[in-house]
């Protein structure tokens, strides 16, 4: 590609990078590194990959970073080559994958989903040691307009390289008709397990979006089919949640956003005014057979607060929650663990359906009370997620 | 040239004096006698009161090439060592060897002193600018020398340094010197990092803006030792003593490695009734005493006694009940002054009841286990804690040495990556306190194992807690940002960092390019 004009990309902020692009003659490189001398080579070598890849052979390259990883310097150059060219097949094309990653489950543990700003490249440094079930790399809400293209970038380096572990990984798009094509098109290239939609009103929208996610999975070679979070934060949606959960077989899981939801509705943002959306939500996941996610919980300093919302969120029958840092996820990943008493009683329950069968019994029953399909598979469901949980569940499951 | 037993390339003399190379931990036999001051008396209604500074620097003799010693208690708030170098300036004295505990961002103005030989020597720790300063080499006489808390106090209480003129900051004395700095208008907590100067130094000084009617209580200082009490407007600024945060990071990476290091010494069996434990102010020290005290109410387990840095957090603990005594030899917040004045469980403690290696009992040789931070770590397990990655020397030893000799468990916490710069080096640019006396390495990405602690790994993989090797965090961290170059260092030395018996652990050159 050609450098047709200057550009930048990036920001003087700690373990981010400010990166110049001007049009040649030649090729020049900058490097002020805040490091000094330690790394400017090795920052060198990054931006001629980078311009190699893009075929870009003049071009006047300036970096200023302040303590940016390999991957952040190489998004922000591409970032200023974006906005210097005009786009174009190339912005498109999958990263080489720095480290081998499986698909996931339908079914796998989601108890919570931790969103992270698509364009914060200080919190993105460490986003792969947080741990949390579902990693949510944010290029909506947390974006500004103006810096979306520059997320894209940043997110799918980030997707490519960093090494995440047991966190499945999902990036939330903007709504398709606004940047959420493009989004795909550029962070699909980094392998996400899933795709989060927000706002989601229509199981139109996610018919297509699943017609996408087929072209661009075929077009990128992903060895998996990428998953759908569809995001109900509308009235709207709460009224048409069944028919999106039901809209494509990618629908993994239904995630509530109640700050949209509360505004439009012009209701509090209390329990009991979010009680009916919140089970409506739930009941309509689960008539698809996906998992229901509850909405995050804003006030971080309160512990407490959060897991007395997450045990009324498990009550109701939500999988997970949204959190929005870090700190939130061992609170949240404690409160959906079975408790010991469901535990013994799922043994029990368990133990007493296969003695029932072994004397050729019909109907067994557990602590006085008949136990029949629905509750034997209750009880298995949680010995396996106690199981999972790494609790102490005995030879019972 | 000989490599010491932390495998460091040791000069045999610096500056024509002899070195004597690190041994070991604990190899040192110590031989001789205790060194005093001169025998004094004084008779009933002598006055020791002097209105001004300036006559107390007059009185005492000081002269050209004599060393003055300073305690750091109020920390980055520190008025005295800049007065009392301006003061000796305009008497014209020179060639002064500073022994201060520590110097702080604050004392940059010491930089023009040091460039007209008002100052040539300094022996103690030099955190920011003078430090820096120091690392380009050529501009003190003869190179710095770091000690740690401990070493510091043995190299006075031997006579490896002769103090001439000791200075001693009090924000709270009578007229016959008995001082503390726990009173008076600006008080900064604990002083008794100047204990063993008064002992030991051939004239005294209490320095305070805050005189008051004999007797001051406590006399962390006592009169017997102390020639004169100097009056100035200001003995220090309070609001200096206060460290990092006051309130527990948010820091994702600090929060998880301080809640992975205490999940370690959980699932280690040290959280237990009767425990000792130290933890600093940093933030990763300090979040890691929020989570500590959360599993101990929950475990029902209360601990014998913490040693500080102290902070309102360990007052808390010790409020709560979650502690029995604190040993305090620092102050970092208002709140642990406080704390002092009005609990008794709350004790004042000096660098040689602290960590004294020629002594028969160093508080941290009862300690279970301690956090402790570092700017590197290399695959041996040496710690770096002076220099950054780039050679310069930016930071004291403080009590590094001495708590990671003498916990049962040293944990050492740190991010496998700052700024940009991987932590987890083959080799450390500057060893402070050798891999034998660490134990745990604790990072975002996973807990390294020391290998001469078989069991305390196989204690952290039954917890289920990330049990990796050095190198692979390392190989980790360096997939993101590469090695980087190293400084190419050449012979000038200008710093020896002792370990804390004395021996020479490693020496700081001058930086004269990149590899």
């Amino acid at each position: 590609m050609e450098v047709l004009r200057e550009a930048r990309c990036g920001s003087e902020d700690r373990s981010d990078a400010l990166v110049a692009v001007r049009p040649g003659p030649g090729l020049r490189i900058e490097v002020s590194s805040k490091t000094g001398p330690m790394f400017a080579e090795r920052i060198r070598e990054v931006v001629e990959e980078v311009l190699g890849r893009y075929g870009v052979a003049e071009a006047e390259v300036e970096v200023r970073e302040q303590g940016a990883y390999d991957h952040v310097i190489a998004a922000r150059l591409e970032g200023a080559l974006y906005r210097a060219g005009g786009g174009g097949e190339a912005f498109h094309r999958p990263l080489e994958p720095a480290t081998p990653r499986q698909g996931t489950p339908r079914d796998r543990l989601r108890r919570t989903r931790l969103y992270v700003p698509g364009n914060n490249a200080r919190l993105l440094a460490f986003c792969d040691t947080f741990g949390p079930d579902c990693l949510l790399l944010d290029l909506e809400d947390a974006v500004p307009p103006e810096e979306k293209d520059a997320a894209r970038f940043l997110v799918r380096q980030v997707l490519a390289t960093l090494e995440f572990g047991d966190t499945e990984l999902w990036v939330r798009i903007n709504p398709l008709d606004r940047g959420g094509e493009e989004d795909l098109r550029v962070v699909l290239g980094g392998r996400p397990h899933g795709v989060c939609l927000p706002k989601a009103e229509t199981p139109v929208e996610i018919t297509r979006l699943a017609g996408l996610l087929y072209e661009l999975e075929g077009r990128y070679g992903l060895p998996w089919r990428v998953w759908v979070m569809p995001i109900i934060e509308s009235p709207k949606g709460v009224a048409q949640a069944a028919e999106i959960a039901q809209a494509s077989e990618r629908v993994v899981c239904l995630a509530f956003g109640a700050e949209d939801y509360t505004r439009e509705v012009g209701c509090s943002r209390d329990w009991e005014a979010l009680l009916w959306a919140r089970s409506q939500l739930v009941a309509a996941a689960k008539a698809a057979g996906v998992q229901a996610s509850d909405t995050v919980y804003a006030a971080l300093e309160d512990e407490a607060g959060l897991r007395e919302e997450v045990r009324r969120a498990k009550a109701l029958g939500f999988d997970g929650k949204g959190v929005i840092h870090p700190l939130q996820i061992g609170p949240v990943h404690e409160e959906f663990a079975p408790t010991p008493e469901e535990v013994r009683w799922a043994k029990g329950v368990v133990q007493a359906a296969a003695e029932a069968q072994a004397q050729g019994k019909g109907a067994a029953t557990y602590e006085g009370k008949m136990v029949d399909r629905p509750v034997l598979e209750r009880a298995k469901r949680l010995l396996a997620l106690a199981k999972v949980m790494k609790l102490e569940v005995g030879d019972a499951s | 040239m000989p490599l010491n037993a932390a495998g460091q390339d040791i000069p045999e003399t610096v500056a024509g004096r002899p070195l004597r190379p690190f041994q070991g931990a604990f190899a040192t036999v110590p031989q001789g006698r205790k060194y005093g001051g001169p025998l004094k008396t004084c008779r009933p209604g002598a006055n020791k009161v002097v209105p001004s500074l300036e006559e107390a620097i007059r009185n005492s003799g000081l002269s050209d090439g004599m060393t003055i010693s300073f305690h750091h208690s109020f920390r980055n708030g520190d008025l005295l060592v800049l007065k009392v170098v301006e003061i000796c300036d305009r008497l014209g004295i020179r060639d002064l060897r500073l022994y201060p505990t520590a110097l702080f961002p604050c004392h940059e103005g010491l930089i023009p002193y040091i460039e007209k030989d008002v100052v040539t020597r300094i022996e103690g720790s030099m955190n920011g600018p003078v430090g820096a300063f120091v690392s380009q080499g050529g501009k003190l006489a003869e190179p710095a020398v770091l000690r740690s808390h401990g070493g510091r106090w043995r190299a006075a209480e031997c006579g490896e340094v002769v103090i001439d003129v000791a200075f001693i900051a009090a924000p709270c004395s009578d007229p016959h010197g008995n001082a503390n700095g726990l009173f008076g208008s600006n008080p900064c907590g604990p002083i008794s990092f100047s204990v063993i100067d008064s002992w030991v130094a051939e004239h005294v000084i209490v320095v305070t803006d805050s005189l008051v009617p004999y007797p001051a209580i406590p006399p962390e200082i006592e009169q017997g030792y102390v020639d004169q009490v100097a009056l100035v407007d200001r003995v220090g600024d309070p609001t200096g003593i206060v460290s990092g945060t006051l309130r527990v990071t948010r820091s994702p990476t600090q929060l998880r490695i301080a809640r992975l290091a205490v999940d370690a010494v959980l699932a280690a069996g040290l959280v237990r009734e009767g425990m000792g434990f130290q933890a600093g102010a940093g933030g990763i020290s300090l979040a890691a005493t929020d989570f500590l005290a959360r599993e101990m109410k929950r475990h029902g387990v209360k601990a014998a006694f913490a040693i500080g840095g102290v902070t309102r957090f360990l007052v808390d603990m010790l409020r709560e009940g979650l502690v029995e005594v604190i040993l305090d030899g620092q102050a970092f917040d208002p709140e642990s002054i406080t704390s002092l004045r009005e609990d008794t469980r709350h004790q004042i403690i000096t660098p040689g009841f602290y960590a004294d290696y020629n002594s028969l009992g160093c508080a941290t040789y009862m300690l279970d286990f301690a956090f402790l931070g570092g700017t590197e770590v290399d695959l041996e397990f040496n710690v770096n804690v002076n220099t950054h990655s780039d050679g310069q020397l930016l930071h004291g030893i403080g009590g590094h040495q001495d708590v990671a000799a003498g916990a049962k468990v040293t944990v050492i916490t740190i991010p496998t990556i700052r700024g940009r710069i991987p932590t987890i080096r083959e080799r450390v640019t500057t060893v402070t306190t050798p891999g034998e006396v660490v134990d745990l390495v604790v990072t975002e990405r996973g807990v390294a194992v020391n290998p001469r602690r078989p069991e305390l790994a196989e204690d952290l993989r039954r917890a289920g807690l990330p049990v990796k090797s050095l190198e692979e965090l390392r190989a980790e961290a360096e997939r993101l940002v590469g090695e980087g170059k190293s400084p190419l260092f050449g012979d000038e030395v200008v710093a020896v960092i002792q370990w804390r018996d004395g021996t020479v652990i490693d020496v700081v050159r001058k930086v004269e390019g990149w590899a």
